[in-house]
């Protein structure tokens, strides 16, 4: 631990443009840019539109970060960043922009596999935490299973072989027109649903940790087309089925993972990680197997550049492996 | 007091050292997938000529048209540079420096930059006394319509730029047309005109500089959505 360092971290590896700084422990700001207005009206994210977007933006948010925190460029003692896996087109803005702060300034600078960042995001709130625990990692472009033994070692139990479950909410969302991202517009018209209203499948895979979200999706579609109003589903009714058809998918695997390994902690991260459904049954798993449970916040668990910091502090880098490029793919193999 | 020039638009990363007259350069062909070369040329040249990141007082950027992740590189990196040392950041239009490069003393002068997606930004200029001027107003243009605008009149001209990325025949039979260099933007370029913006005062706050991209970004999404087609009870 870095006791009162001042430590400055980038996060850009999607679309939101995000930068934190910590003083030691305290997380004095954590500012987070989101593109959402800009890729709402297509769908999806954008990977041009998205680092044009970091570019134009990152600059200003920076100022920002520094006058909230009340610091001066100076008073920085290290910098921060993902270097990926993520769209390359926003990873390398802030990257470059970070790695050019550290060297005018002349400060030491690390980098940050962007999993590890969500896997280390619980410490941001929550010190105690330690390995060995077990994670979910979910969002639009990731769904794993992490057995974590110690710091610096990362065993990959499960991986989704097709859809993220990110992806599996958005693409269902952008269907029915919902909205985007379709995690946040699934949950909310789920809201007074029957989640069992309808019966959609939990798809198996082969290799018993891994996940498979586009059985489900093509399953739902079908479903939609072959609506009658005489079935009586509502959008309500809808959304809560495969909303918890996806959380169930999610939650059974990783329940088999954690009991097959006897670890005692759980914890979990990425966007979908925000969802209240999810966080409800992680909650009850660990209640009833009386495991530690250690959750960040929904604000720290989407992408966030508090955990860059965090996963920094705790010398959980990149660079040291002698990655001198943004990376497409985790270290988390 | 020290110039920083960076163009990174084109196949090369280019970054230069001036004081008054040129302290140290470097020219490295970029490769796919190398985003730290900008850095790593700049820390090489710094350290080279032994000169302090904190004497360095203003930086020439090469803002585009050209390789949209490049751009974005090299003006992250401007950025980054600028906001930390508080020194001004000035812009500068590839097109224009290729133009001001060009020695020429009665043709016209075509630049073309390789903006990929077989896209060329494409420019006009006239020689004046002491510099050029534009013509026309700069363009984005396939290789079909660029031949055809250079073949649309019988005047001399001169081309300088991504020519060699254009097939041969694409300059036709025309003996007016002149192929020369320079052929590709670098950071002397950039910084011959920088200065120049530097010593009028004309330049942007550093936060408002903006790359020519000179063309929307291609949006191919799949919005396929049933919404109003789907049977919902309520
Ligand atoms: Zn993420």
């Amino acid at each position: 631990m870095l006791d009162d360092k001042i430590i400055l971290g980038f996060e850009t590896s999607c679309d939101e443009t995000a930068i934190a700084i910590m003083k030691g422990d305290e997380l004095l700001v954590n500012t987070i840019s989101s593109q959402i207005d800009i890729h709402e009206k297509f769908g999806g994210v954008v990977p041009e539109v998205a680092s044009r977007a970091h570019a134009e933006m990152i600059r200003n948010i920076f100022h920002s970060s520094l006058n909230n925190a009340n610091l001066q460029i100076s008073d920085i003692d290290i910098v921060s960043t993902t270097d990926g896996p993520g769209l390359v087109g926003s990873l390398v803005v802030g990257y470059n922009f970070a790695k050019s702060i550290a060297w005018s300034i002349d400060k030491p600078f690390f980098t940050v596999d962007h999993m590890v960042g969500h896997l280390a995001a619980p410490l941001i709130e929550n010190k105690t935490m330690k390995p060995p625990f077990i994670t979910l990692l979910v969002s639009g472009g990731h769904t794993q299973i992490v057995l974590v033994e110690e710091w610096g070692s990362y065993q990959l139990l499960g991986t989704t072989i097709d859809d993220a479950a990110g992806e599996a909410f958005d693409k269902l969302s952008r269907f029915c027109g919902f909205g985007f991202p379709g995690g946040p517009a699934i949950q909310k018209i789920s809201e007074g649903g029957d989640p069992a209203k309808i019966e959609l499948p939990r798809p198996k895979t082969k290799h018993e940790y891994n996940y498979s979200f586009s059985g489900l999706k093509t399953a739902a579609t079908n479903f939609l087309n072959n609506l009658d109003i005489e079935d009586k589903v509502t959008r309500a009714d809808f959304a809560a089925s495969y909303q918890e058809a996806i959380v169930d998918s999610l939650l059974s695997n990783f329940v088999k993972a954690v009991n097959d390994t006897g670890v005692k902690s759980i914890s979990g991260g990425g966007g979908v990680m925000a969802n209240s459904r999810l966080r409800e049954k992680m909650n009850i798993f660990a209640e009833e197997k009386e495991l530690n449970i250690y959750l960040p916040t929904p604000k720290l668990s989407t992408d966030n550049a508090a955990m860059i910091c965090v996963a920094a502090q705790n010398n959980l880098i990149t660079n040291d492996m002698n990655i001198e490029d943004v990376r497409l793919s985790s270290i988390i193999t | 007091m020290y110039s920083l020039s960076i163009s990174t638009s084109g196949k090369y990363i280019s970054v230069a050292i001036h004081d008054e007259k040129l302290i140290s350069s470097s020219s490295v062909l970029s490769e796919n997938g190398t985003t730290n070369l900008l850095m790593k040329s700049i820390e090489e040249i710094t350290n080279k000529s032994k000169i302090n990141r904190s004497e360095i007082s203003v930086v020439y950027l090469d803002i585009g048209p050209g390789y949209y992740t490049s751009l974005r590189i090299g003006l992250a990196v401007a950025q980054g540079i600028c906001g930390s040392l508080g020194i001004p950041l000035v812009p500068v239009n590839g097109l224009d420096a290729l133009a001001f490069a060009a020695h020429t003393g009665h043709r016209k002068i075509c630049t073309i930059i390789d903006i990929k997606r077989e896209e060329f930004a494409f420019c006009l200029y006239k020689p004046v006394p002491g510099g050029v001027v534009k013509d026309t107003e700069p363009e984005v243009l396939d290789a079909a319509k660029l031949k055809i605008k250079l073949n649309e009149d019988n005047d001399k001209k001169l081309v300088v730029g991504d020519w060699r990325s254009l097939e041969e025949n694409l300059f036709g039979e025309n003996s007016y047309i002149k192929l020369g260099s320079p052929e590709h933007v670098s950071s002397e370029h950039i910084y011959s005109i920088g200065k120049e913006i530097f010593k009028n005062d004309d330049y942007p706050n550093f936060n408002e500089v903006r790359l020519e991209y000179m063309r929307e970004p291609d949006v191919s999404f799949s919005t396929k959505s049933l919404e109003g087609e789907i049977n919902f009870y309520d």
